[in-house]
């Protein structure tokens, strides 16, 4: 598998930067940070940066005027603007001043990680690729469809977020609650024990042979495992 | 009553107009009327005494009665009847008569010569006693008839007076004369009050089409079109000079309208800022991080972090609109040394790195709500100690102006620049702090200070230069 991405992300507020970094570092990016503009263009210069996540409004300068400046010195990762301001002259403005795409505050952190994906893929960046396939299954996430072996299989919506959970976080173990969160949504108010439920769908549907990919942890949850294909 | 305040004031004012108008052509019509009635009785009077002087004159030569002793045998019957004939015509009748009143001779003959009228004994013995100059009308039938009184002296200059000649005149032709003028009058009254009328109409009409436009104007200003009346403002007159007024005070509405928008804008900026942290926050949580002991750790406290500033956010902002809604102060009396004298104790958490130096100036008495006094201090010292570098001093003093005492609140921060300077006192406003990342305050803090000082009836600026320091001065009123 390919290192994933390094992500800069230019942001004064203390809580929005943490919990992006604390996000994108549990999808498995490598992050940097900055509170500041000036600092921040000094990271985006020196470092090997893949994608920066800027913020318009900076205690120092605004986010177009960073922006400008990164384009200036020839530097051409894709910049995702935070904006607060829904104007559609501010978000000209922005794309305009050389950023590839904007997101409003309040933003959902799935739509986020969505245009990073997205962005980094037209970018080319190699660790993004619309096709995540281990042993034998192929999974389009533009498309939403599965393969085995070439054969398309038909997956609930349930069942497609949890395989593509596993497939892009292999080895990893995530709890029933985890599961329950990312598959049916965080409002969703039911026990847990319907993760159960849709994970036996879900093995049942990969087939017998690689029904044993997903592993129960016992106590904990389940995790995917590639290895275990016999 | 009902009916005319219901009348459009076009209505009103041609009615009134109307009014007017057919009162002063009444008027001048009565007053030229009787002012040629008398133009014309006089020339009459005078026409007619005029053309029987040289008849009397005539009369009194051939009859011999120039000579005082000699009228007594010369003045006959016969000769009064003479002068009595001589003096009648068509229009005319003479009398002659004596002293009480006997008719001596009367000069009517011929049917369609008028009818002398009954005599008059008051005027006839003011004749005699030497008035020259009796006019008087009377009324026989539906007649009107001209009297006048010509006393009969031997010379014009003697005293003595034998006879009184009366002589009536019908004014049948005055009064066709004065007939044919009245409905001339009249004609011309009908015309100048239509033309009047019309005129009337269509000026006030254009006067009130302008009032009509600021009407209009101001039901699109109502729907929050805030347009202005270009056209007319340059009017010198009452209108233009309404228009004017009119203008500025949309003027100040749209600028209020806009700060109230802006306002509301930048509330819901200040809102979804913290907003986004929590959410962002929450959903990393969810969606796997809270398996990490010490992510849920760091992403709890800046969520607890962001809800306290919410929730402080939220009651400046009622604080705000409770002072610009209605001003409930609950004013009494302060002792202002012993109130600053516990400040100290009261700002505890907010003063951890900075000392408090008071320096007590005059003793003095204000009329305050304690609870907003203490508001107003303590935003002004958190201020100074976010601002002002850890260990350096931060001075409360105050002095004495004619009606009011002057607070002075002093930090050695890094100052502020003209810009932060002139719009300190904005909402949400935040200064460019130049150290870069510090905990960010809502920018309600001297929006709010100030809203408290000014219920007090005070004012609040601010002095500072850059790179020593701010003074917030305010004043409290006794």
């Amino acid at each position: 598998m390919q290192p994933k991405a390094h992500i800069l992300i230019i942001e004064d507020d203390p809580v929005i930067s943490e919990f992006l970094q604390t996000g994108l570092r549990y999808e498995g990016y490598q992050v940097l940070f900055s509170h500041s503009g000036h600092e921040g263009l000094i990271l985006a210069k020196n470092q090997s940066v893949d994608l920066i996540i800027l913020d318009i409004t900076l205690p120092d300068v605004d986010g177009f005027e960073i922006c400008r400046k990164i384009r200036e010195v020839g530097l051409s990762m894709p910049i995702l603007m935070l904006t607060v301001k829904k104007e559609v002259a501010d978000r000209v403005k922005g794309l305009d001043s050389g950023a590839d795409d904007y997101l409003t505050k309040p933003f959902s952190f799935d739509e986020l990680l969505a245009r990073i994906r997205a962005l980094l893929r037209r970018s080319g960046h190699a660790s993004e690729n619309k096709l995540l396939s281990y042993a034998g299954i192929t999974l389009n996430v533009e498309t939403r469809e599965v393969q085995i072996e070439g054969t398309p299989i038909e997956l609930t919506p349930t069942e497609f977020s949890l395989l593509e959970l596993f497939l892009r976080h292999p080895r990893r173990v995530f709890t029933r609650e985890i599961l329950l969160n990312r598959a049916l949504g965080y409002d969703y108010d039911g026990g847990t024990n319907i993760i159960d439920v849709h994970i036996s769908h879900l093995r049942n549907k990969l087939g017998k042979s690689r029904s044993k990919l997903i592993k129960t942890v016992y106590g904990v949850g389940y995790s995917f495992n590639p290895e275990n294909a016999s | 009553m009902n009916r005319l305040t219901q009348m459009s004031l076009r209505t009103k004012l041609v009615l009134l107009y109307s009014i007017l108008l057919i009162a002063s052509v009444a008027l001048v019509s009565y007053h030229s009327y009787w002012a040629l009635w008398q133009l014309l009785v006089e020339s009459k009077a005078s026409h007619l005494r005029a053309r029987a002087k040289p008849i009397i004159e005539h009369w009194l030569e051939t009859h011999h009665l120039t000579q005082t002793d000699s009228i007594a045998p010369n003045f006959t019957a016969g000769a009064a009847f003479e002068l009595a004939r001589d003096l009648t015509s068509r229009e005319t009748v003479a009398q002659i008569l004596d002293r009480s009143g006997n008719i001596l001779a009367s000069g009517k003959r011929l049917p369609e010569e008028p009818t002398p009228p009954p005599i008059n004994i008051n005027y006839l013995q003011q004749a005699f006693s030497g008035a020259n100059e009796i006019n008087y009308f009377t009324q026989i039938r539906d007649k009107t008839m001209l009297v006048f009184l010509i006393p009969l002296r031997p010379q014009p200059h003697q005293q003595q007076i034998f006879a009184v000649i009366q002589m009536s005149t019908l004014l049948s032709d005055i009064t066709k004369i004065l007939f044919q003028h009245a409905s001339r009058q009249l004609m011309a009254a009908f015309f100048i009050l239509i033309a009047g009328i019309l005129f009337g109409y269509w000026l006030i009409g254009f006067s009130l089409k302008e009032l009509k436009h600021l009407s209009t104007t101001c039901q699109k200003i109502a729907k929050g079109n805030f347009v202005r009346i270009d056209d007319i403002q340059n009017r010198d007159d009452e209108i233009g000079h309404l228009a004017q007024s009119f203008n500025v005070m949309v003027e100040r509405l749209e600028k209020l309208f806009e700060a109230q928008k802006r306002f509301v804008a930048n509330a819901a900026h200040e809102l979804l800022t913290p907003l986004t942290g929590l959410r962002g926050s929450l959903e990393v949580l969810l969606r796997g991080a809270q398996d990490d002991p010490q992510a849920v750790n760091r992403l709890s406290k800046g969520m607890y972090k962001q809800v306290n500033h919410l929730i402080r956010l939220c009651e400046q902002l009622l604080g705000l609109s409770r002072l610009e809604n209605t001003i409930h102060l609950k004013k009494q009396p302060i002792v202002l040394m012993d109130f600053i004298n516990e400040l100290p104790e009261k700002a505890r958490h907010l003063l951890q790195n900075h000392h408090l130096n008071i320096q007590s100036g005059p003793a003095v008495n204000i009329n305050a709500d304690p609870d907003l006094l203490e508001q107003i201090f303590l935003n002004l010292l958190s201020n100074a100690a976010r601002h002002a570098p850890a260990e350096t001093p931060i001075t409360i003093s105050w002095r004495l102006l004619p009606k009011a005492v002057e607070i002075h609140v002093s930090d050695q921060g890094p100052g502020m620049d003209a810009q932060t300077l002139t719009r300190a006192f904005e909402p949400f406003f935040q200064g460019k702090s130049p150290s870069g990342f510090t905990e960010k305050g809502s920018g309600l803090g001297l929006t709010l200070t100030k809203a408290m000082v000014q219920a007090h009836g005070g004012s609040i600026h601010i002095k500072s230069i850059l790179g020593q320091g701010t003074t917030i001065i305010f004043t409290l009123p006794f």
